[in-house]
């Protein structure tokens, strides 16, 4: 985490990659930019394309049409993309393991950098984390 | 010299010869030898009339009766000569390796021979007859080669019936201008012609000088009169189409200037401001159905249209600044004109020699079908790459060159008192420009939709790289189009001789010798070859800093699609899609007709079914103006149908009618 800290100098743009989450964490997620938190005075933001991302937010369990996809965006990324599994869901698939639609989690099909764990996970907590990544 | 002139047309009749009466495999080997080497010598007469200014004669009074057969070859015709000669030669290297199923036939073999030879020998002949009789065997023979795959494709013979019919309206026109000179001067040899002309009515001048440009301009091509060209040249085989493309159409221009600069002597100001006007409407129309044509060799035919709409207002250009006294000028926009004719034949002649090859690999012109195939067939892409660069008029390729030169002549008209120039050359000036943006933009789309990105069928996916005599033949013009273009002094010395002698003027050479342009009493010059050498070291500078700025190994990855799994060949842009918005702009001209039909499953109308989108492009001129004309003909035909209906005592009437009147007229 300390290099890539260092590689961020302070700005950490993500490409959030809804693998089949239930939506909990999203809601998280936009809460990190509400006033309360306000992450982005933290250097972090949400891309709308990979190619302008430092790496991928992944949340929910990788469903199996969301494999694909999911591999796509993250060679779109530029190297080196870090990954981030966000929620128990994307860490091991959660109360989802073993449903019928589910691949597995996201670190069985991406190389995962950092989890984030939670059910869903604090804002307070996903703040934390990636201003770790950010180097901030 | 006027023996090796006979001799190359010899050869070129023995060729013809040979393509009637040899074996079917040894045909083409023959045919094309014997054509290649009646260019060779052709060019060399050619090289050496534009070289030494010696004027080669030649006369017998056996070939057609009453009047023989003159030639009269001087540097202005000997400059035509060239230019067909060199576009024959790569044409029939070319033709070496295509597989045209129509051009293998006993007809078409020896018809191909004849119809070069007429090309070079148009611009040598020297009275009306002699002249009559090449440009009918010209026109006869090309219609023969355009219909050579009728029995493949029903099109070719719609483009054959348009082209014949505008062809001998044409030569029906110039027929009339010519007899109407030659009778008035009488002598029908173009030299006494331009002798006796100076003492002739105005109205005599002006009227053949319209009728003999009108009939010119149909084989220019220029609008209105352009109706056959895309049809025909998209129609014809892959030489052939290069061969009417580059050298036929320039016989137009040949024809214009010979009438109206050689034995006219130029005019009053309203006849080239009226070519100007043919000149700009052809550039504009010719260049927008190019910028939106989804064919490829319409497109390439379009443009066609478009250049030598350039050339004719450049040749106005000219017609003009000479009848207001501005001799420099017009030798200067002269010069321009005719090296624009000399590099439109290279790059055009590239242009089509590819898309021929582009037609014989995929079996398709259509560009929405095609895709990718610069990869597949390298050779054939480069040199439509090239040609194309010369058609959009870049730097360091000819087109860049001919056209610079033409917008400094008519930029230069502008400081003129003379309210005819004062209005015409801003007009003409900002139609070049335009068609130029038309054009390069032409070239984005005809080279990005066919040679980059995804092959959008299989024909394209599977496509082949043609055999070498072809790729030879494109690489010949390829070639001298960047040559010309980065030297253009190579020519320039030469068709400066060519509008001298045709002009016969006494202005100072517009353009200084060097290894730069520069014009004549005016600061700006143009020096390609240094542009060009900029060029070579900016793009290997950038080649370098990128090198180094690289931190590792490129990663070659997919297009980011969303993610999206199917990624096909149907989302890239195809040229109907890229030319779209082009078509909006310009909907009052192009008038484009969309048509969507919607069917609805049976069960329910709130279910749609299948949706069908069609969209056609049709030219205006042919369906305002045309399509009526031709609709009325049929008319009285159907009328004139009835009056003979097989009744005997019908026909005995009209004899006794006729009898009467004949009577009553006599008495």
């Amino acid at each position: 985490m300390d290099e890539s800290a260092k590689r961020n100098r302070g700005s950490l743009q993500l490409r959030h990659v809804d693998a089949g989450s239930c939506n909990g964490c999203e809601l998280e997620i936009a809460s990190i930019f509400s006033p309360v938190y306000d992450a982005e005075r933290f250097g972090i933001r949400l891309e709308a394309s990979p190619r302008h991302g430092d790496g991928l937010l992944v949340t929910g369990p990788v469903t199996r049409n969301m494999v694909d996809p999911l591999r796509k965006a993250h060679q779109a990324v530029p190297e080196p993309g870090v990954v981030v599994a966000l929620g128990d869901c994307a860490r091991d698939c959660g109360v989802f393991r073993g449903a019928y639609g589910v691949e597995g989690a996201v670190g069985d099909v991406l190389p995962v950098d950092l989890e984030i764990p939670g059910c869903p996970p604090d804002p307070a907590a996903i703040v934390r984390a990636l201003r770790g990544l950010a180097g901030t | 010299m006027a023996g090796l002139l006979i001799a190359s047309a010899l050869l070129g009749l023995a060729a013809s010869v040979a393509g009637a009466v040899a074996s079917p495999r040894s045909r083409t080997p023959l045919t094309v030898g014997g054509t290649v080497a009646a260019c060779a010598v052709a060019f060399a007469v050619a090289a050496h009339v534009l070289a030494t200014g010696e004027v080669v004669r030649f006369h017998t009074d056996r070939l057609l009766p009453l009047a023989g057969f003159t030639l009269q070859l001087d540097r202005f015709g000997a400059l035509f000569v060239a230019v067909s000669a060199g576009v024959g030669v790569c044409a029939l290297i070319y033709r070496l390796g295509y597989e045209g199923h129509g051009l293998v036939s006993r007809t078409a073999s020896s018809t191909l021979p004849l119809f070069v030879t007429t090309l070079l020998l148009v611009p040598a002949a020297a009275d009306v007859t002699t002249f009559l009789f090449l440009w009918e065997s010209m026109a006869l023979t090309s219609l023969l080669l355009v219909l050579a795959d009728h029995r493949y494709r029903p099109e070719v013979r719609v483009a054959g019936q348009w082209y014949a019919v505008m062809t001998q309206a044409g030569a029906a026109a110039i027929l009339v201008g010519l007899v109407l000179l030659a009778t008035r001067s009488g002598s029908q040899s173009f030299a006494a012609i331009g002798e006796a002309a100076p003492h002739l009515s105005p109205w005599v001048r002006s009227t053949a000088f319209v009728v003999i440009v009108l009939g010119f301009a149909s084989k220019a091509g220029a609008v209105p009169l352009h109706v056959w060209l895309p049809r025909a040249h998209a129609e014809a085989s892959g030489p052939v189409s290069a061969l009417m493309s580059a050298a036929m159409v320039n016989m137009g221009i040949y024809g214009i200037l010979r009438v109206g600069d050689g034995m006219l002597h130029g005019g009053p100001t309203w006849w080239w401001l009226g070519v100007m006007a043919l000149g700009a409407l052809s550039a504009l129309f010719g260049a927008l159905h190019s910028a939106t044509s989804r064919d490829l060799k319409r497109l390439l035919a379009y443009s066609t249209t478009d250049n030598m709409g350039l050339v004719l207002l450049g040749v106005g250009a000219s017609g003009l600044f000479a009848s207001t006294g501005h001799r420099s000028l017009a030798l200067l926009a002269l010069v321009a004109s005719l090296l624009h004719v000399v590099f439109h034949a290279v790059f055009k002649g590239c242009l089509f020699l590819a898309a021929g090859s582009i037609q014989q690999a995929t079996g398709t012109r259509d560009l929405d079908a095609l895709g990718g195939l610069l990869r597949r067939m390298p050779m054939t892409g480069a040199i439509f790459l090239i040609g194309g660069l010369g058609m959009a008029a870049l730097p360091v390729l000819c087109g860049f060159v001919s056209e610079w030169l033409l917008l400094q002549s008519m930029l230069h008209g502008l400081p003129t008192a003379d309210p005819a120039i004062a209005v015409a050359m801003p007009i003409g000036v900002g139609v070049l420009a335009l068609t130029g943006g038309l054009a390069a933009f032409t070239f984005v789309k005809a080279a990005g939709i066919g040679l980059l990105g995804l092959p959008r069928t299989e024909p394209a996916a599977v496509a082949r790289e043609v055999a070498p005599s072809m790729s030879v033949g494109g690489g010949i013009l390829a070639l001298l189009c960047v040559v010309f273009g980065v030297a253009p002094l190579l020519v320039i010395p030469a068709v400066t001789g060519a509008a001298r002698s045709l002009t016969r003027t006494v202005a100072p050479d517009p353009l200084a010798r060097g290894w730069q342009l520069g014009l004549s009493g005016v600061h700006d010059v143009l020096a390609p070859g240094i542009l060009g050498a900029a060029l070579v070291l900016v793009v290997v500078a950038i080649a370098l800093v990128r090198r180094r700025l690289q931190p590792g190994p490129v990663r070659i990855v997919e297009a980011w699609g969303c993610g999206r799994e199917l990624q096909t060949a149907a989302m890239e842009y195809t040229a109907t899609s890229f030319g779209e918005p082009l078509t909006r702009v310009f909907e009052d001209v192009l008038t484009p007709s969309h048509d969507v039909d919607v069917s609805h499953v049976a069960e329910s109308r709130y279910y749609v079914e299948a949706a069908t989108f069609h969209t056609s492009l049709d030219d205006a001129f042919e369906r305002r103006f045309y399509d009526p004309a031709n609709q009325m003909l049929r008319r009285w035909g159907a009328v004139a149908r009835k009056v003979p209906n097989g009744s005997i005592h019908r026909y005995l009437a009209f004899g006794m009618v006729a009898l009467i009147i004949v009577l009553v007229v006599v008495a």
